[in-house]
């Protein structure tokens, strides 16, 4: 056992390792990637002994290896994003009917804000539409616990079950105490039941035994360490911190808080806004003992297993309160149940929260608001006016950009170049997708006219070109999103008949989550050779009739190779390969001759490209070496010949050797 | 409760530097959390990291600090330091190098970004705002690959030394001995000396600052 320094993310892996898990499966996603990243690395150090750990080539492709290991008595750990689960709900929605022998852990983390995702959608919800258990929460520390009582409940009831941490939990480090090392839990092998088979008969008994099991949970975790309440009081003394007492809530109504101290007010709160409730009672102490603000005291609940409701507990706490108000991220789920329960047992409290607008509606929630939220509920005579300072100067924005040398932004320019060549009738739509490329989208390439989710751009092309067939429609696809969810849409492009062109940005790893491994690349998360699948193979098999592969670093071909098969009647594609700056050693950056450049401003306004900028004193690039990688597509485009590569022998001659080509 | 920011753009090393405090900070037996960003907004963009400390042995319970609660924000970049401006106490320090990292525009009338207009507006506006040569003290190591650590030991150095900062919660609260034995647990073996050059590289500049 030793304390180390994690993140959230690499706790919990720590903690299904200690809890016996033998086989995990995942698709990267933020903020969820680093649990099986973790789980590999103390593979690789033969730390954790007995365990199977891959990335599966979708969520779907996940569960579903999973649910064949856990049919055979093995822990299992299946991690996603919560779009994620999208990808593997027609799996989870059978699985909870089937049951699974061995514990199921699904660790489904949530975004909210969205910081790096599609939807604010809330996999609490998601629980609650499959009927599974779910876990949410505060800390790292907490999460833990939970994935280890996780595993406890997901065997006793046969039940799948789900921990959703949010973002701010998964990214989250503190000092954790892990075992050095751990054993998987043996497993006896799978045995013939007819339960492992789905049958409609079969599946309205097993409603009933989930109908029935339900309850039982929501029993359990009403007793359970998950759902704290506590009374916090204020001291008067100045010198008094806010004190509180956590008990379990039996002991807390035998309290008896001196007569002044019995609250009135019912404070509720899920995951992180549990934490930030916390430091807004301390900041609210702070300004009414600054202020001489009588407190009085407020009831504190936290709720970590919001479904099945830990009702019981939850009727323990509205005793004698007479408000309560809500702090949750992303829907009013908690609200809804405290609601509910209202009904149910004829109590008089108000529930204020993201239904009374009241609270944050969307987006996260922080200290401030829920402290500025609370001094409204409490009717305090306080403010947080003038908490924080702002910058009376201008703060340069900096969004995401494609990073200066990725072989994206040639791609995009190749299109973009073939289709401005082949004239105005031409005029492309570019259905982007869900990877770095979505970064197309900025100004000045603007080479993403949609993006909806993984796999899409290829199908949603089809639905353009199927109402306008004059319209040219482009599909960008990466080359992990090609194999999670390209595969079918190409299916049907050809089988429909919809005359679309495929662009495949293979770049060799999955980018956008911190390169991992994928089919495509011939190794997989804990570092097995095997024959990388080729994106090539499959859209032959498909039945694409037109496959071209060009370098997208190399300008000319690459717009010719865009141009041809664009021209091409019926599905067509394009391979771009170049592989990401993130696999490669920068090469010597390019060099500017002044002599040559006529001004045009090209470069600058028509690349992008972050080690590019333009001198207005001067009219001319200049060019930020530290960020150069030497990829040479500005070189390609330079008409002047003003811009040169110097590790290629001619940049001018277009078929210059790409400094990248002999890793694609 | 000390909290510190740490401030800049995806690869210039926030995290590290807010792993070395919580590695101090745990030496001293506090609880320590800490927040990064992670994920979309590492591509080019702003980046921050959070480290929050119960050096009153005071239970730490978000990870993310509340506006104007935190004691010293080093910035590795001006208009970072700027950005993170709102967390910072009004009493509080910031740290910021001179050289500024000009955000990606491929807008040709973009006005050009002024690193020096933004801290002259920081110190206008009242901040207490150190600035650091860091290209003198980078030029000096051959690298700017410690602009994190450097900054890091300048914050801590200015922190202790400055009467200004006399009530600032980071004050002598760690101690160069130990900023050192932390940078020694947390970086790499064959980064060690360099990391450690870079303190004594700034404590010997320290006398040529104006704080």
């Amino acid at each position: 056992m030793s304390k180390t320094f994690l993140m959230g993310n690499e706790a919990f892996a720590h903690a299904a390792l200690e809890a016996g898990v033998k086989v995990c499966a995942g698709y990267p996603g933020t903020p969820s990637s680093e649990v099986l990243e973790t789980i590999a690395k103390a593979h690789a150090q033969g730390k954790a002994e007995g365990v199977h750990v891959e990335w599966s080539t979708n969520e779907k492709a996940a569960l579903e290896m999973l649910a064949g290991a856990a049919y055979s008595g093995a822990r299992t750990l299946f991690t996603c994003k919560q779009v994620g689960l999208n990808v593997a709900s027609d799996a989870l929605m059978s699985l909870n009917y089937v049951g699974v022998e061995g514990g199921t852990v699904l660790f489904v983390a949530d975004d909210p804000g969205p910081i790096s995702s599609q939807t604010e959608q809330d996999t609490r919800r998601f629980a609650s539409f499959a009927k599974v258990p779910v876990f949410d929460p505060a800390t790292p520390e907490q999460g833990c616990a939970m994935i280890k009582t996780a595993y406890d409940v997901s065997e006793r009831y046969h039940t799948p079950v789900i921990v959703r941490p949010t973002t701010r939990v998964c990214h989250a480090s503190t000092f954790i105490d892990i075992e050095d090392t751990t054993q998987a839990k043996p497993a006896k092998g799978f045995e013939k039941d007819s339960k492992w088979v789905i049958f409609p008969k079969r599946s309205f008994e097993a409603h009933g035994e989930i109908n029935d099991r339900l309850p039982k949970i929501a029993a359990d975790f009403s007793a359970c360490e998950f759902n704290p309440i506590e009374v916090v009081s204020f001291g008067q003394d100045a010198e008094a911190d806010s004190t509180a007492s956590r008990d379990v809530p039996v002991q807390v109504s035998a309290q008896e808080p001196a007569s002044d101290q019995v609250p009135t007010i019912g404070v509720v709160a899920g995951g992180i806004s549990y934490a930030y409730v916390r430091e807004a009672l301390r900041i609210i102490e702070q300004l009414a003992r600054e202020a001489h603000v009588a407190l009085s005291a407020v009831k504190l609940m936290q709720v970590g297993t919001p479904y099945p409701f830990p009702a019981q507990r939850a009727e323990e706490f509205v005793q004698g309160l007479e408000a309560i108000m809500v702090f949750e991220e992303l829907d009013h789920v908690l609200e809804d149940e405290f609601l509910k329960l209202a009904g149910q047992i004829h109590a008089p409290y108000t529930v204020h929260g993201k239904l009374t607008g009241e609270t944050t509606a969307r987006g996260e929630n922080t200290t401030d608001d829920i402290a500025a939220q609370l001094i409204a509920f409490m009717q305090l005579p306080l403010s947080l006016e003038g908490r924080g300072m702002v910058a009376q100067t201008p703060i340069p924005a900096r969004p995401p950009v494609l990073c200066a040398g990725c072989p994206h932004r040639g791609s995009f320019i190749a299109v973009k170049n073939a289709l401005a060549a082949m004239g105005k009738k031409h005029e492309g739509v570019y259905c982007g997708d869900i990877g770095c490329y979505t970064l197309g989208n900025a100004k000045p390439l603007s080479t993403v006219d949609t993006c909806l989710c993984m796999g899409a751009g290829i199908t949603i092309a089809q639905g353009i070109t199927a109402v306008d067939p004059n319209r040219k429609a482009v599909a960008f696809v990466g080359d992990s999103t090609f194999f999670a969810s390209g595969m079918t849409g190409v299916a049907n492009a050809v089988y429909n008949g919809h005359d679309i062109t495929l662009v495949v940005l293979d770049n060799a790893t999955t980018a956008m989550t911190g390169s991992q491994p994928h089919p495509g690349t011939g190794v997989t998360l804990v570092g097995e050779h095997r024959k990388p699948l080729s994106i090539d193979a499959v859209l032959q098999a498909l039945g694409v009739e037109k496959i071209i592969h060009a370098n997208p670093l190399k300008a000319h071909d690459a717009i010719e190779a865009a141009r041809e098969a664009i021209g091409f009647e019926g599905p067509s594609a394009v391979i771009y390969e170049s592989p990401c700056t993130a696999l490669i050693a920068p090469q010597a950056p390019v060099e500017f001759d002044e002599d040559a450049c006529t001004h045009c401003t090209k470069c600058v306004s028509r690349l992008g490209c972050p080690a590019l900028s333009w001198d207005r004193e001067n009219r001319h690039p200049l060019i930020d070496t530290s960020l150069c990688t030497g990829c040479g597509l500005c070189a390609e485009l330079c008409s002047d010949g003003a811009l040169a590569c110097p590790t290629q022998a001619d940049s001018t001659d277009q078929s210059c050797p790409s400094s990248n080509a002999q890793e694609a | 409760m000390i909290s510190v920011s740490i401030a800049g753009i995806g690869g210039q090393g926030n995290v590290l530097a807010a792993k070395i405090l919580a590695q101090a900070a745990k030496t001293k037996g506090w609880q320590v959390r800490t927040a990064e960003t992670i994920g979309m907004a590492q591509r080019g963009g702003d980046v921050i990291s959070h480290v929050r400390m119960g050096n009153n042995h005071e239970e730490v319970y978000a990870p993310l600090p509340a506006k104007g609660s935190v004691d010293v924000v080093i910035a590795l970049e001006p208009g970072e330091g700027a950005r993170a401006l709102p967390y910072l106490k009004e009493n509080g320090l910031l740290v910021v190098p001179q050289s500024g990292i000009a955000p990606s525009t491929a807008d040709l009338k973009a006005d050009p970004y002024n690193p020096a207009a933004v801290i002259d507006a920081l110190a206008a506006q009242g901040v207490a705002v150190s600035v650091v040569d860091d290209q003198a003290l980078c030029d000096a190591l051959g690298t700017r690959k410690a602009l994190n650590i450097m900054m890091l030991a300048h914050a801590i150095n200015v922190v202790n030394a400055d009467p200004r900062f006399e009530h600032n919660e980071l004050r002598n609260a760690i101690s160069m001995d130990e900023l050192r034995e932390a940078i020694v647990a947390c970086v790499k073996e064959k980064f060690v000396t360099m990391n450690l050059t870079a303190v004594d590289l700034v404590l010997q500049s320290a006398k040529v600052y104006k704080i």
